[in-house]
């Protein structure tokens, strides 16, 4: 994860993607794996919505009220969170400073 | 059109959103989606425009109050649907009828659908809290309520007659669209929202209503114009057409109540008639063995409640009939014709029965599928004819001659040893039949006796097989006697060997005649007259021999002489050339009077052998005035008086070199059914005092009831004799009447 430059890529196939970028209100962009993504329940319904998305937009998102920080947090969350119902218990760390932004995120996302 | 709400951290001065200004925002949002339902050209929803969207909602949710618009919003989401209904959807769908307005109703449903899926995923932060909090329907069943109130209600009625209108075109034969009223009757389950209430009440007790009309109208003409095998194959196929209907587009909870209608109208409703039918009804079905029919109307009336009962009926009273016409043959034939014709119409009764069982079990088990109902049918049926008398015997008499016509040598019957198995095997599942099995018994076991003394059983494998299933159908007790009489020949054999021995042994004790005794333990064995008669001196001599002998084996037994059943080789010295003449004991003794004088008077002879009228009368008669006339009667008429008198007739000869001097048999059947009723008396009182042992006390009915049923399995008591009996058993002390009610029995120990 971490600061990667939008690709432009294209895809010949109709079948689905499998990573989601998020962009956060400054502009960086996370690009995730779509399991992951689907950990947010916001994310999900919109990923599986009937009609689908056109190719070129398709999984990309703006979180215009999202900084950075908080985002990077919450993409790591889900991995987190993947790896925890597959098995590994571990414990998932949160920087005291973060926790409201962090809550009203996850509250938005339904997370 | 999309709003970037600043570049500033999430939590702090967020922008407020004005209620009118957020939701001019949404409407773009259902505008678009209105759009692309209405197939006007429209780019899908990308994700950024998702987003926005479920963030415009969110933000006005989340906002400080006065501007936390949920209640407003979930208020707006309603309207929304509303609007668009009544503007668009309801007056397409008003404009179009039959088969037009079904397809516009599918379509919009669908697209119905796929607004709240949408609106209600951008609207989804009032569900998560306000719509919780507030215990108030969620969105997505917001929308499918405005749906149900506005167009289902509007509508349903009218679709359910275009829907019902379409199912009777293909029941007239005409192509439908099934896929279209299945995705019409889908509404109907849908929109109940998990109960089948809606499709229940405004669908399909309109089509079940509608279909028993329908083939209420095909039946009643049918009725008429076909013969049963066709109506039934119309039914057949209707019920099939009407099943595959289900599987095609009604719900399938129709099922059992559609195929209930259908059965009612076509097969119970007008069942009578059908079965009745003059020349096509059950009965002549029967008649004519008309399997595959009788198979479908099996299938057809076996899921109908009671339904296959008149038919069992039916059934039954077709083979009481036959079995009855066969019964009556028998009879008429007997009364017509001289009495050994009778009796091998007799046999041929039998035969004929065995196989009308053979016939009609075939149907029970292949045409009605082993249904209890006609096994019983078949049971009952049987038991009435088969207990009725021919020609003076009864069922139990003719089937005991029949297994004798079987078993002994040069019997009517020549089969392969395969054959009679079977034919043996049949013979024992019709005494299940037969109510009087004791006579049965009775009969077999004079007619197993005669065989077995006379050496006339054509094959030991075979007496000791039909014992044995005897004792599978009717238990130990009832073959135990028969098995007794047949080890008792083996025993005799073993004797006679011993007493051969003996002879050797003692020169003295030999009686110059050669003499064969057979022992019999008399528990197992009929009854017979033993009545004395005066023997000639040489037999007498073998008597006592024969006793010294058995007094060396065993003592403590008495020994009872039964002369009826010996047999004596007596050399005839006839003029013209010796002659070996087989004669029963009292015949030789008649015989061998004459070696010492050559002429009797009836009178002397009477006095000499120490008989009855009866017998001499008999004996002389086979002697002088059948087919062998070994003595000459004086005068030559052709029955005996007591006036006659006898010479020997030195003139005889015949052609063969032995000859057998018959004795015409005593009519057995008196004595045996005598002996029956004697056992009877026993086995009853032996029934009530085993009852009333048990139960100590017992009223009247009860004690005849359980009487009756306990000797069921090898006769029908009359109540009489039952109550007679009771009477007795009183007088006996066994059992007191109960002194205040005189209905009660009580046992006394």
């Amino acid at each position: 994860m971490g600061l990667r430059k939008p690709k432009a890529t294209r895809e010949t196939t109709t079948k689905m993607r499998e990573t989601v970028k998020l962009i956060s209100m400054e502009g960086f962009e996370f690009i995730i794996d779509r399991e992951a993504a689907m950990v947010s329940q916001t994310i999900r319904s919109m990923l599986t919505s009937p009609g689908g998305f056109s190719e070129s937009k398709d999984g990309v998102v703006t979180f215009p009220d999202i900084s950075t920080t908080i985002l990077e947090k919450i993409c790591q969350y889900f991995y987190w969170s993947l790896q925890y119902s597959r098995g590994k218990e571990t414990e998932f760390h949160i920087e005291p400073e973060l926790t409201l932004e962090l809550m009203m995120a996850a509250n938005y996302l339904h997370t | 059109v999309q709003e970037r709400f600043g570049n500033q951290s999430f939590r702090m001065e967020r922008k407020t959103i004005d209620l009118e200004q957020g939701w001019d925002y949404m409407q773009t949002g259902i505008t678009k989606l209105k759009r692309i339902l209405e197939g006007l050209p429209e780019p899908q929803f990308d994700s950024e425009q998702y987003m926005m969207l479920y963030t415009t909602i969110y933000n006005m949710c989340t906002q400080k109050p006065p501007h936390d618009y949920s209640q407003q919003l979930y208020d707006k989401y309603r309207e929304a649907f509303e609007e668009y209904i009544n503007s668009t959807v309801l007056p397409a769908l008003k404009e179009k009828h039959d088969e037009y307005m079904l397809r516009e109703l599918v379509k919009r449903w669908s697209n119905h659908k796929v607004m709240v899926r949408w609106l209600s995923r951008f609207f989804y932060y009032l569900d998560r809290y306000f719509i919780a909090r507030r215990s108030l329907p969620p969105l997505n069943e917001v929308g499918l309520t405005c749906f149900r109130d506005r167009v289902y209600n509007e509508l349903h009625s009218k679709v359910k007659d275009a829907v019902i209108a379409l199912v009777d075109k293909e029941r007239e034969g005409e192509q439908i669209d099934r896929a279209l009223l299945k995705n019409v009757l889908d509404i109907y389950v849908e929109i109940g929202m998990g109960q089948m209430e809606r499709y229940e009440a405004d669908f399909e007790s309109f089509m079940l209503l509608d279909s028993a009309s329908y083939y209420s109208r095909k039946a009643s003409s049918w009725i008429q114009e076909d013969s049963c095998p066709d109506y039934m194959l119309k039914s057949e196929e209707c019920l099939k057409k009407e099943r595959e209907r289900v599987a095609h587009y009604l719900h399938s909870s129709s099922e059992p109540k559609l195929v209930e209608k259908v059965q009612h109208e076509l097969l119970v409703v007008y069942a009578n008639q059908l079965l009745e039918k003059e020349h096509s009804g059950c009965r002549a079905l029967l008649r004519d063995d008309k399997v595959d029919d009788l198979s479908r109307m099996y299938r057809l009336y076996h899921k109908i409640a009671k339904g296959l009962e008149p038919v069992a009926n039916i059934f039954k009273q077709h083979v009481t009939a036959e079995g009855n016409a066969l019964v009556q043959q028998a009879e008429d034939t007997a009364t017509n014709q001289a009495a050994n014709i009778a009796s091998v119409q007799e046999q041929v009764l039998i035969r004929k029965v065995i196989e009308l069982h053979d016939k009609y079990m075939v149907y029970v088990v292949e045409c009605f599928q082993s249904h209890t109902l006609f096994h019983k049918a078949l049971k009952e049926a049987f038991e009435i004819f088969c207990n009725k008398t021919v020609a003076g015997s009864s069922s139990a008499e003719l089937l005991a001659t029949f297994c004798d016509n079987i078993l002994k040598k040069g019997g009517s019957e020549k089969l392969s040893d395969e054959a009679i198995e079977d034919t043996l095997e049949k013979v024992v599942k019709l005494l299940a039949y037969i109510s009087d099995k004791d006579l049965f018994a009775e009969f077999y076991r004079k007619k197993l006796a005669r065989r077995l003394l006379f050496d006339r059983s054509a094959n030991d494998d075979h007496e000791r097989s039909i014992l044995t299933k005897l004792k599978q159908q009717c238990g130990g007790q009832f073959t135990s006697k028969m098995e007794g009489m047949v080890t008792d020949l083996t025993l005799a054999r073993e004797n006679q060997t011993s007493f051969e021995e003996y002879l050797g042994n003692n020169p003295a004790a030999n009686p110059g005649i050669d003499l064969t005794v057979t022992v019999l333990t008399t528990g197992f064995w009929p009854s017979y007259k033993s009545f004395d008669i005066n023997l000639p001196s040489e037999m007498v001599k073998c008597v006592e021999v024969f006793k010294g002998f058995y007094e060396t084996k065993t003592k403590h037994r008495k020994l009872t002489w039964i002369y009826s059943l010996g047999t004596c080789h007596l050399n005839g010295k006839f003029d013209h050339k010796p002659i070996e003449l087989v004669v029963s004991t009292y015949q030789a003794a008649v015989l061998l009077l004459f070696n010492t004088t050559d002429k009797l008077s009836y009178n002397d002879i009477l006095t000499q052998l120490n008989l009855s009228h009866e017998d001499l009368v008999r004996l002389l008669h086979s002697l002088s005035c059948a087919r062998y006339k070994i003595l000459t009667k004086e005068p030559s008429t052709k029955t005996v008086s007591q006036t006659d008198s006898f010479e020997f007739n030195a003139k005889f000869t015949d052609r063969m070199r032995r000859i057998k001097i018959p004795l015409p048999p005593v009519d057995e059947r008196k004595k045996v059914v005598e002996d029956v009723d004697k056992d009877r008396r026993y086995a009853i009182d032996a029934a009530i005092v085993r009852i009333m042992k048990s139960r100590k006390v017992l009223g009247h009915q009860q004690l005849v009831s359980e009487c009756v049923e306990q000797l069921s399995r090898m006769f029908k008591p009359d109540i009489k004799a039952i109550k007679k009996r009771m009477e007795d058993l009183i007088t006996r002390d066994y059992l007191e009447r109960d002194k205040e009610n005189p209905n009660m029995f009580r046992y006394l120990a």
